[in-house]
């Protein structure tokens, strides 16, 4: 077992206070302060090499549990165990084997080429020198990012820029990689060459991923398994496919057929489904079973030049999810 | 050793790269300290002549006076870390410390480290002040050379020992979020306190000796005198280094501890 998680929580100290002058006056004198639990009782395990993504809205705590996991904040209770490190102790062994991307915070120095901070890194985790030049030129090479080597950070767009962060995070080879947001704000090429990147790292060097991303896409291409978040708490755990069945499991149905269809065939049809026909297109959302005999039927007494038969966008799938998710579990 | 010396060699490259990287402030920073030399020089100057006895204060007469404060601003220069020191209340505050805390390395040393490398370039014009000092006042400071090595070595002491008081300071950005008035405060106090832009010997003898039992007269007043010394105090000045260096492992230790307790507070703020 890779990642071992159990009954964490991580509360933080807040206090509000009202708009205005008025406000920051009466708040420098007395503050109420409460505590606010960003994680309540999670409990996870993620075995080596796999990639998990975590899903949830704003605010869900995505980004506390990963802050836990490589050991940038220390948990109110509850403990977790990374290939038996505990990540707050912050062992050197520890910190070799471990890496974060986090969207908004930057390890490249903003006023040097990327080449640089990659070199800085080579010295603080160690790396000799064959290792490193093989890792960077296969890196930059995946990345399609060469030819930005040398460019000092701040004139990098934002894909280029977390491209060479991505670099960064994995010289030293990280055995577990937690990636924040990796796609947030590129545009769709870059989003894909991360996306692909990922996959062709896990393939061969079977890193442990942890991912989260609002990006649906992301998720569904990169990850088999979830754990889905809502106000700090765990509420799903298991395939994403599954889940998805599970919250919308009707597909999409557009059948065109060969010749415009008879009002005999058309009210056999809408007798029974719930169906659209304009022209000689047909449109079902319908579950498994039903799609099946809706098919069955139309193969019977029709004949078609094209059929399509989609799951709906996970994005809505799983927006319809986050507005009620207990009606779903 | 070697691997730890690679390691924050590294970060003194990186800042020194990032230095020069912006031509202009390096080219305007060069020579800023000849700004404070010459207005300290010019007040000076009307003290003396408006002074009854215009060719000595309090037993200093005014080439000598001028000449310690060349060397104390120098010293102050070269040991003032307050824009790293603010830099990492900003890293705490805003959750840029994450990226440090994630590698095997010390938060302490790298941000020393990157306080020199961007410093490093400093050292070359106040090099030259500092071998120009005896040529324009001759027999005032380092009149044997024995002087040189035990001065720098005093300035190397008073600035990590300067770099591990801001360090301590620094570390209350865990619990309060700014602190950054209260560096200010500080720096502003050892303008005066320390010496930096009037000698000690002008202060009563009951501040004299409070200050001898705090880290204060180590940062500035002790290598100056060790510069300004007419006599060769081999005894002293070795006796006195081993106080600097036991207030270095003091604050060293007491910046650890706060460090450590600190950390555990640390909020991560940010993505």
């Amino acid at each position: 077992m890779s990642i071992k998680i159990q009954n964490l929580s991580k509360s933080f100290k807040t206090y509000e206070r009202e708009p205005g002058l008025k406000g920051a006056l009466k708040s420098f004198i007395k503050r109420n302060y409460t505590d606010f639990y960003a994680l309540q009782n999670i409990n996870l395990n993620v075995e080596n090499g796999e990639i998990l993504g975590i899903l949830g809205e704003n605010g869900a705590g995505k980004t506390t549990l990963i802050k836990l996991m490589v050991g940038l904040l220390h948990p109110t209770t509850g403990d977790v165990s990374i290939n038996d490190y505990i990540p707050w102790n912050r062992k050197n062994d520890f910190l070799k084997m471990i890496t974060v991307v986090m969207g908004q915070k930057n390890q490249l120095w903003w006023d040097i080429p990327a080449s640089e901070s990659f070199l800085l890194n080579k010295r603080i985790y160690q790396i000799e020198d064959k290792i490193y030049n093989k890792i960077l030129n296969e890196m930059v090479e995946l990345l399609d990012i060469r030819h930005k080597l040398n460019t000092q950070v701040r004139r990098l767009s934002l894909g280029e820029r977390m491209k060479m962060e991505i670099i960064a995070s994995l010289l030293h080879r990280p055995k577990i990689i937690m990636l924040d947001e990796p796609t947030l704000g590129l545009d769709v090429i870059s989003q894909s060459k991360i996306r692909e990147f990922v996959q062709y790292y896990n393939d061969q060097y079977k890193a442990t991923f942890i991912i989260t991303s609002h990006y649906m896409q992301d998720i569904d291409s990169m990850c088999k398994r979830v754990f889905v978040m809502n106000k700090g708490k765990g509420l799903y755990d298991g395939n994403f496919s599954t889940l998805i069945k599970k919250i919308n499991p009707t597909k999409k149905l557009t059948y065109t057929f060969s010749e415009k269809p008879n009002n005999e065939l058309l009210l056999q049809i809408s007798k029974s489904f719930n169906v659209n026909i304009e022209q000689n297109i047909l449109i079902a959302h319908l579950d498994d079973s039903k799609l099946n005999d809706l098919l069955k039927l139309l193969f019977e007494l029709s004949s078609s030049t094209s059929i399509s038969i989609e799951d709906l966008p996970v994005e809505e799938t799983m927006r319809s999810f986050f507005e009620s998710p207990e009606s779903y579990l | 050793m070697i691997t730890w010396f690679k390691k924050y060699n590294s970060i003194l490259r990186a800042s020194i790269i990032t230095a020069l990287e912006y031509k202009a402030n390096t080219i305007v920073g060069l020579f800023a300290i000849f700004t404070g030399l010459s207005i300290e020089y010019l007040i000076w100057s009307m003290v003396y002549e408006s002074s009854s006895n215009n060719y000595s204060i309090d037993g200093w007469t005014f080439n000598r006076l001028i000449a310690y404060i060349f060397l104390a601003m120098i010293v102050g220069q070269l040991k003032s870390s307050w824009a790293t020191s603010f830099e990492m209340i900003m890293q705490i505050r805003q959750g840029f410390m994450n990226q440090y805390i994630v590698k095997p390395i010390s938060f302490f040393s790298y941000n020393l480290m990157s306080f020199i490398g961007s410093n490093i370039l400093f050292y070359i014009p106040y090099s030259i002040l500092i071998i120009t000092v005896p040529i324009i006042f001759p027999n005032l400071i380092f009149i044997n050379s024995i002087q040189i090595p035990f001065f720098i070595l005093a300035v190397i002491i008073s600035i990590y020992l300067s770099y591990s008081i801001y360090f301590f300071m620094v570390c209350f950005a865990f619990w309060f979020g700014e602190v950054r008035s209260l560096l200010a405060a500080y720096n502003i106090s050892m303008f005066v306190l320390a010496g930096q832009i009037i000698p000690l010997d002008f202060f009563p003898d009951s501040y004299i000796t409070i200050i001898n039992y705090t880290p204060i007269p180590y940062l500035i007043k002790f290598p100056v005198d060790i510069a300004m010394s007419l006599d060769v105090n081999y005894y002293e000045w070795i006796n006195m280094l081993c106080i600097a260096f036991f207030w270095c492992i003091i604050m060293r230790l007491l910046g650890a501890l706060i460090y450590s307790i600190g950390i555990k507070r640390y909020e991560a703020y940010g993505s």
